[in-house]
């Protein structure tokens, strides 16, 4: 999805078009990182990191932990660390920073989480600890 | 029919053809959007995201591709057939001309230069360059909007790719690197065959079936044999 940059649909070049979908991406890029690094940052405020989960996600992290959020996204593997990349297209990003790559959604509150603590498997998904239906 | 009586016969009649065809395109056009919306939010709600406004959803990548997968489908058939059509003959078909006449054709049956008619557009009497491109304007332009449209094409599908990728927890690829991915090209194929499909079964029954009053059809007493007629 590309939400905010509508799209030519006539008379479209290569040149026209990448700079369209870059320039979408990178309106919304600061918002991404920061929520990215707000939730990744391990001394962060616990309620604050929980409400950067997408619902369905918090909905499957708390009963996948059988725990309140604010609990268990203390004991999860984050050291915070730098942004390495991010990547928005339309209405998902993917932010790898140090020692993790997350994954978001636009909601109508801002950007949300819907993985984290995400693991590359070759050619396959990524495995993620945090993760949404 | 006389000069003087198309003058009569008023703007919607006259472009009646292309009007009712344009209000179509516009109406299917909602349609597509409308329908795409609810498929589009449908999918969100299976995934537990929040689904879209039917403006969104208009200026997402998803739309996008999906309209424009199929303009440059219809272009490419146009294209193709115009420039088949100079060569290539149907023996008995409407859409075809005599066996024969296959080729470009002389000046004087193309109305060119000193054979131009009087009314005949400024740059068929031209000749040099301007003639040459006017020769051939309907193919080149068919051509040029199936290179852009096939290129706006695989710009929103890489965008939509790219989105699904991510929602799936998947790496996004660059722009070569979608052309090469099985989506693209399967997108392509899926929208030419039924293009090649509808215009060649289109030639072929144009021989032995008729539409009375209707230019793409032969007279209905044309012979199946007769070949270029229209009725």
């Amino acid at each position: 999805m590309v939400h905010a940059c509508p799209k030519r649909r006539g008379g479209v070049i290569i040149a026209a078009g990448a700079l369209l979908l870059t320039g979408c991406a990178s309106a919304h890029e600061p918002e991404v990182r920061q929520v990215a690094v707000t939730f990744e940052d391990p001394s962060g405020d616990p309620e604050e990191r929980c409400g950067l989960l997408a619902p369905a996600t918090l909905v499957a992290f708390e009963h996948s932990e059988s725990a309140p959020c604010a609990d268990a996204v203390q004991d999860l593997p984050l050291d915070g660390g730098d942004v390495e990349s991010v990547e928005i297209w339309g209405g998902d990003a993917q932010v790898k920073v140090a020692g993790d790559t997350v994954f978001l959604t636009e909601t109508d509150a801002g950007w949300r989480i819907t993985s984290a603590v995400c693991s590359p498997r070759a050619e396959a998904p990524y495995a993620c600890e945090v993760d949404g239906p | 029919m006389r000069i003087e009586e198309e003058e009569e016969y008023g703007f919607l009649r006259a472009n009646a053809l292309g009007l009712a065809f344009g209000g179509l395109f516009l109406v299917t056009l909602l349609g597509q959007g409308i329908s795409g919306t609810a498929d589009f939010n449908a999918q969100q709600v299976a995934n537990g995201l929040e689904p879209v406004s039917f403006a969104q959803y208009l200026t997402s990548s998803s739309f996008g591709v999906d309209v424009m997968e199929n303009w440059q489908s219809e272009y490419l058939q146009f294209f193709l057939y115009i420039f088949a059509t100079v060569w290539l003959v149907q023996r008995g078909s409407s859409e075809s001309k005599e066996p024969g006449a296959e080729g470009t054709e002389s000046d004087e049956a193309q109305k060119l230069g000193r054979h131009a008619d009087g009314d005949s557009p400024a740059w068929a009497r031209a000749g040099g360059w301007r003639t040459a491109v006017f020769s051939r304007s309907l193919g080149l332009l068919m051509g040029g909007l199936f290179l852009l449209t096939w290129a706006a094409s695989s710009l929103a599908g890489w965008a939509a790719f790219n989105s699904e990728q991510l929602g799936q927890r998947q790496d996004p690829v660059s722009w070569v690197g979608y052309l090469g991915e099985a989506e693209f090209w399967n997108r392509s194929f899926q929208n030419w065959q039924s293009e090649m499909l509808a215009v060649g079964s289109m030639a072929i029954f144009s021989v032995y079936l008729r539409q009375r009053g209707s230019p793409e059809s032969k007279p209905v007493g044309a012979a199946h044999r007769d070949t270029a007629q229209t009725g």
